[in-house]
């Protein structure tokens, strides 16, 4: 980075925190912004070299504002029984001033087993200093604490596993959005979290979700991230996990400008179990970027990672699989995979693990692939009178259909989710 | 042939006996290797051919060059389809157009589900036959009826194509996309190796009703046992690039008899071509 865009991307930063502390409640987030002694991440940094925060820093701090539109909530989803029988379902959205509320715009209906937090018991950053006790926190995670707003801070209790869905719709430039979500999942309790974020316009979208899970709790989360060539995802996710819990991601983004996604999650006595399953599809500029860390943190902790990218155009996808098991971690089992479809030459994928074992007694694989759309299954699919591009769209989507087949099935019926499987139609003559 | 048909066929009707595929004096390559030598063969409607020779005489190959496969330079000869220069077709358009290649090894392909496969591929014949388009619900009910000739499972619909099937559901998957795109000239690369006694007899009946006095078949194999249940007007033995000898069902009994160092010993003088 050159000293001219040093210096800019300095300015934007200060200008940027001294809005937000000016911000309503911005009070106490203010003072964590009125010190700036640190900087946007240079390209200098190892962990940035690929990323580059434009799409960001174009975003006029003097005129950021917060305001939302309505998710276009599926009827499957929204038209599900919340609160009282089986499963327990919950939607929310966000709204212009931050808070979730039930798609018709009201507070929400609780259900038996959810309970909300009070407010001085969340601290942004709570679990994530925990989980990271030296280092600065990622950017998203960063950005996302000295930005005013309430939090959403549940309690989840009891066996019934309860559905929350939330969902975040940007359709005017300049917003920022910079949701912060704390879980507290006691022993035993099951929770399966869906997010639904599309943005339409120019935008950053930030959320930073921190997770407690007690011994033998259960949390699965899908995040299914949608945004224009404009826009903007930062997110940081800090899993604190008990043993016999059991923690289950899987992401699916695509259209960002930029996205960098940072899931943190440690096994704080091992004995846990971690499954990540990630997919970014980087089609025209987009730079797609995962930066994953799973610390086991005690014995015979259990991790299942599978990160798959589709890059086309000048699409550019980025994945850093980061595996740390310190001597204390034995018999940890940990496997990573990393597959890659590559679809253009001016496409790109950068994709590495990262793996810090100390321990001698581990179970650790990991793999990475890059290829092409494979000629004999092409030739396969046009031998049947299939067209080479629908064949090319076909073999696409089977990719994707690894990953996509793990969310939840009422995830698939978002329109935007729905334009990325639809079934490619015959190309005109 | 099945109730779906409701639209008539857009193709020109065809006669028995009318010539559907002609391939004259066919050179092709893999890079530098020359692997036809110069194939003539002509096949007409109402017929089924049998293509036999020794692994690596060039079988496989005549079957991809006739279906388009990019790995393969034709340097000389021509093929023609119902009169039509077929090399100036894209490997879909010939598809489409009612070629039909039965694969000797079926490409497994992860993710692709195999019900939505089928319905794409089945469509794309049909809208150029100038069919309406079944949609998924009329899709599912023909390629169930479909399936029955083949003795098929419909649960292999909700799997991705190929993946995980044995090599006999694999060749009865072909057979059953055989049976859906209703080709006019079928070639099946060697459906009945790997099969056993009773997947045999339930590909060769579904081949033999596919067969039809205005469609032709050409079967390459290599055994006797397929033809003793369907059998071939024409029988053809290939080495090195060439067909080097013509005859009816009698000549893939001698085959079976006496192998095929027999053929290498008799110089090929006797070819006789239909
Ligand atoms: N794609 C290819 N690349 C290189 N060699 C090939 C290729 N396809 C066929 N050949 C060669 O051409 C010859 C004929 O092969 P093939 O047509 O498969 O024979 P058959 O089907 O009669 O057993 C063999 O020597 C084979 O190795
Ligand atoms: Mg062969």
């Amino acid at each position: 980075m050159s000293n001219a865009t040093q210096f800019r991307s300095r300015l934007w930063l200060e200008t940027l925190l001294q809005t937000l502390a000016r911000q309503p409640g911005g009070g106490v987030a203010g003072q964590r912004a009125g010190d700036c002694d640190w900087d946007l991440p240079s390209r200098r940094s190892e962990a940035w070299r690929f990323t580059d925060l434009r799409c960001l820093t174009r975003l006029d701090p003097g005129r950021l504002h917060t305001r939302t539109a309505s998710p276009h909530w599926p009827e499957a989803v929204r038209q599900a029984p919340s609160g009282q029988g089986s499963p327990l379902r919950l939607c929310l959205q966000l709204d212009s001033r931050g808070h979730w509320l039930s798609p018709q715009g009201e507070p929400p209906p609780w259900p038996r087993g959810l309970m909300p937090l009070a407010n001085e018991d969340i601290t942004p950053g709570q679990v994530a200093r925990t989980l990271m006790p030296a280092g600065p926190l990622p950017l998203g995670a960063r950005l996302n604490s000295v930005t005013p707003g309430p939090s959403l801070g549940l309690r989840v209790s009891g066996p019934d596993f309860i559905h929350l869905d939330l969902g975040i719709r940007v359709e005017q430039a300049q917003a920022w959005l910079a949701p912060h979500v704390l879980l507290v999942l006691e022993p035993g309790a099951r929770l399966c979290l869906s997010w639904h974020v599309a943005v339409t316009a120019p935008a950053a979208v930030l959320p930073m979700v921190e997770a407690r899970l007690g011994l033998g709790a259960q949390l699965e989360e899908a995040a299914m991230t949608w945004g224009c060539p404009e826009a903007a995802f930062l997110g940081g996710s800090f899993v604190h996990q008990s043993p016999w819990s059991v923690y289950r991601r899987t992401n699916v983004t695509w259209g960002w400008g930029l996205s960098r996604d940072e899931p943190f999650i440690r096994q704080c006595q091992g004995r846990a179990e971690t499954h990540l399953h990630g997919l970014a599809v980087a089609r025209g500029q987009s730079l797609l970027d995962t930066h994953s860390t799973v610390y086991f943190d005690g014995p015979a902790g259990r991790l299942r990672q599978r990160h798959q990218a589709l890059a086309d155009d000048q699409g550019h996808s980025v994945f850093n699989g980061r595996v740390v098991a310190p001597r204390l971690a034995q018999e940890t089992d940990a496997g990573q995979l990393s597959r890659n479809l590559l679809l253009s030459a001016k496409a790109r994928i950068d994709t590495k693990p990262q793996l810090e074992i100390v321990a001698d007694n581990v179970q650790c694989t990991h793999g990475a692939t890059v290829s092409c759309l494979q000629d004999d299954e092409l030739f396969y699919l046009q031998s049947r009178g299939i067209g080479r591009d629908q064949a090319s769209r076909l073999l696409q989507r089977g990719f994707c259909e690894e990953i996509l087949q793990r969310l939840p099935e009422a995830a698939l019926s978002w329109p935007p989710l729905r334009s990325l499987l639809e079934t490619p139609t015959p190309d005109q003559p | 042939m099945t109730s779906t048909e409701t639209t008539p066929s857009r193709e020109a009707p065809i006669q028995p006996g009318d010539v559907l595929l002609s391939i004259e004096n066919l050179r092709a390559c893999v890079e530098e290797n020359e692997i036809l030598r110069g194939v003539s063969l002509q096949i007409r409607a109402g017929e089924i051919h049998a293509l036999m020779g020794r692994n690596g005489s060039g079988k496989s190959t005549l079957s991809k060059v006739i279906a388009g496969h990019p790995a393969y330079t034709v340097t000389a000869g021509s093929i023609h389809y119902r009169g039509q220069d077929l090399l100036a077709f894209s490997p879909e358009e010939r598809a489409r157009s009612g070629v039909f290649l039965g694969f000797q090894y079926p490409v497994e392909i992860p993710g692709v589900s195999n019900l939505e496969f089928l319905r794409v591929s089945c469509n794309a014949r049909r809208q150029h036959r100038g069919q309406e388009e079944l949609d998924t619900f009329a899709f599912e009910d023909h390629v169930r009826e479909t399936m029955a000739i083949v003795q098929m499972d419909p649960a292999f619909l909700e799997r991705s194509v190929n993946e995980g099937f044995s090599g006999g559901e694999k060749k009865r998957n072909e057979v059953l996309q055989m049976a859906l795109l209703e080709p006019l000239v079928a070639i099946l690369d060697e459906t009945d190796s790997g099969l056993d006694i009773d997947a045999l007899r339930i590909v060769a009946n579904g081949v033999k009703r596919l067969a039809l006095p205005t469609t032709a078949t050409l079967l390459i194999t290599h055994y006797q046992r397929l033809l003793d249940a369907i059998t071939p007007d024409f029988v053809h033995v290939m080495a090195e690039g060439r067909i080097l000898r013509t005859g009816d069902k009698d000549l893939a009994m001698a085959l079976e008899e006496r192998g095929y160092d027999w053929i290498d010993e008799t110089d090929g003088s006797d070819v006789r071509q239909p």
